[in-house]
């Protein structure tokens, strides 16, 4: 699989969801959970199968003004790709 | 105070209409009529929730067995838990699986014994293949995490590309590559199940290719087969360190095989909370921890890692629970585990499938292995 294309929706894939409590936010998954805190969490919160890849780029582009928005971009990309092998994110 | 635990394995049932002769359940398995009620359960998974844990994987036996399956899958979620149903898919039809789905069930795993209908059949004793084929694709109809579990052996390893090739084309998320783990069953089997080291270096590279090829698409897991490793597995992540499994009749047990070892009694579900049996019993504090370490393991770098090993396995292949697992290669009794592998290198394999039936297959090969029977 490819990196997302920016018209892709990125979202949680089957069976994978949110769990824990507001503190300690954790996507569960068939053999286990992850712990996501800060951006990762904030990026995977964007992905909600409605908005595009690209939409939640621009947006967090937006939020991190400071940063290389190229950086954000290629950042991103490989979380979800990385994510995406793992069968937790569909886009 | 030790951390919390994270998953619970609910082995629900002992009865299953399969007969696996890879089966890790014990031999001596819980009667019938000794299984928690539903309400019983339910208390549990309330306890668990509590306690903090994610997961609960709903196994047994065969879970479906139980007609109050839905009933708990959705208690667990209640309690804020992640359900994970570990089944043959024998007693599962659309219907039903729509209801454990709408329950709020999150994950299925099926086991696939073989890619052929009568090699299938014969391992697990019962004709179960045609319908997990069939089962396989109204699952693929639903949003559910779906995985394939397929156990290997020296039985079916030599069609492991094939078996993969069939798992592929059934859609799975994922695929686990399972070696047999000898406890119960299987351990009375292991003569005949026990892969030569030809099968199982074989068996790596094919995995290795697959993972490349359908990464993706399909993520595969692989549990290695640990009488061929360097270093022993860090059986269930360490003795009480974070899962526990509650058999059929309510025992509280660190692992699937633990009652075997001698000297230790297990407390129950119906006498005391989940909390103190995790916390405090003898039973879980027993060899949690590095202070009950034998050498070379107290001093060993790999001690955080793997955890001295399983237990179970040092009392059943070296006589003593507190020793190093056998597995490991430093293990002072590592030449039992050696025995084995060796035997098993020089051993000829059962007579190729050229039966017309698994039944038929059965008559030929009647000495090689035992079925797992029922329990009463």
């Amino acid at each position: 699989m490819p990196p997302p294309s920016d018209t892709s929706a990125p979202r949680l894939a089957a069976g994978c969801r949110w769990g824990g409590t507001e503190q300690d936010r954790v996507i569960l998954y068939p053999e286990g959970a992850i712990k996501l805190q800060g951006t990762g969490r904030q990026v995977l919160e964007c992905c909600d199968g409605t908005r595009t890849f690209g939409e939640i780029i621009q947006e967090l582009q937006k939020e991190f003004g400071k940063t290389d928005p190229e950086k954000i971009r290629a950042d991103i990309s490989i979380f979800l790709e990385q994510l995406q092998r793992r069968r937790i994110v569909d886009y | 105070m030790s951390s919390n635990p994270l998953a619970l394995i609910a082995e629900i049932t002992h009865r299953c209409p399969l007969h696996c002769v890879y089966c890790s359940n014990p031999m001596q398995l819980a009667p019938t009529a000794s299984e928690l009620s539903t309400g019983e359960w339910k208390d549990v998974l309330e306890q668990c929730g509590k306690l903090g844990m994610l997961h609960a994987h709903f196994t047994g036996g065969e879970p479906l067995a139980r007609t109050d399956l839905a009933e708990l899958v959705s208690a667990a979620r209640a309690a804020g838990l992640y359900t994970n149903l570990i089944t043959s898919g024998i007693g599962l039809n659309e219907p039903r699986l729509e209801t454990l789905v709408a329950a709020g069930l999150d994950h299925i795993q099926i086991s696939f014994q073989d890619s052929h209908d009568v090699s299938a059949n014969w391992i697990a004793g019962a004709k179960a293949h045609a319908h997990k084929i069939e089962l396989a694709r109204t699952i693929g109809r639903h949003r559910i995490a779906f995985t394939v579990n397929l156990v290997v052996h020296r039985q079916n390893l030599d069609y492991l590309d094939e078996m993969i090739a069939f798992i592929e084309q059934l859609n799975p998320d994922r695929i686990e590559i399972a070696h047999t783990q000898y406890y119960g069953w299987a351990l009375a089997n292991r003569a005949a199940l026990m892969p030569t080291l030809a099968q199982v270096e074989r068996a790596v590279g094919i995995v290795a290719a697959a993972e490349k090829r359908l990464v993706g698409r399909i993520r595969i897991d692989s549990v290695v087969p640990d009488y061929y490793a360097k270093f022993p597995k860090a059986c269930m992540g360490g003795w009480g360190r974070k899962l526990l499994l509650i058999n059929p009749s309510g025992k509280v047990l660190p692992c699937h095989a633990a009652e075997v070892l001698p000297g230790l009694s297990f407390e129950n579900v119906r006498e005391n909370s989940l909390h103190w049996i995790w916390h405090e019993s003898p039973s879980f504090r027993r060899f949690r921890g590095e202070d009950w370490m034998p050498d070379p393991c107290r001093s060993c770098e790999r001690r955080s890692e793997d955890f001295g090993g399983c237990r179970c396995q040092a009392f059943l292949l070296a006589g003593d629970s507190m020793a190093t697992d056998p597995a490991c290669s430093l293990a002072p009794a590592h030449d039992l585990v050696q025995a084995v592998v060796g035997a098993a290198d020089s051993q000829v394999s059962a007579p190729a499938s050229a039966a017309g039936s698994f039944v038929q297959l059965q008559k030929l090969n009647q000495d090689l292995w035992i079925y797992r029977t029922s329990p009463e």
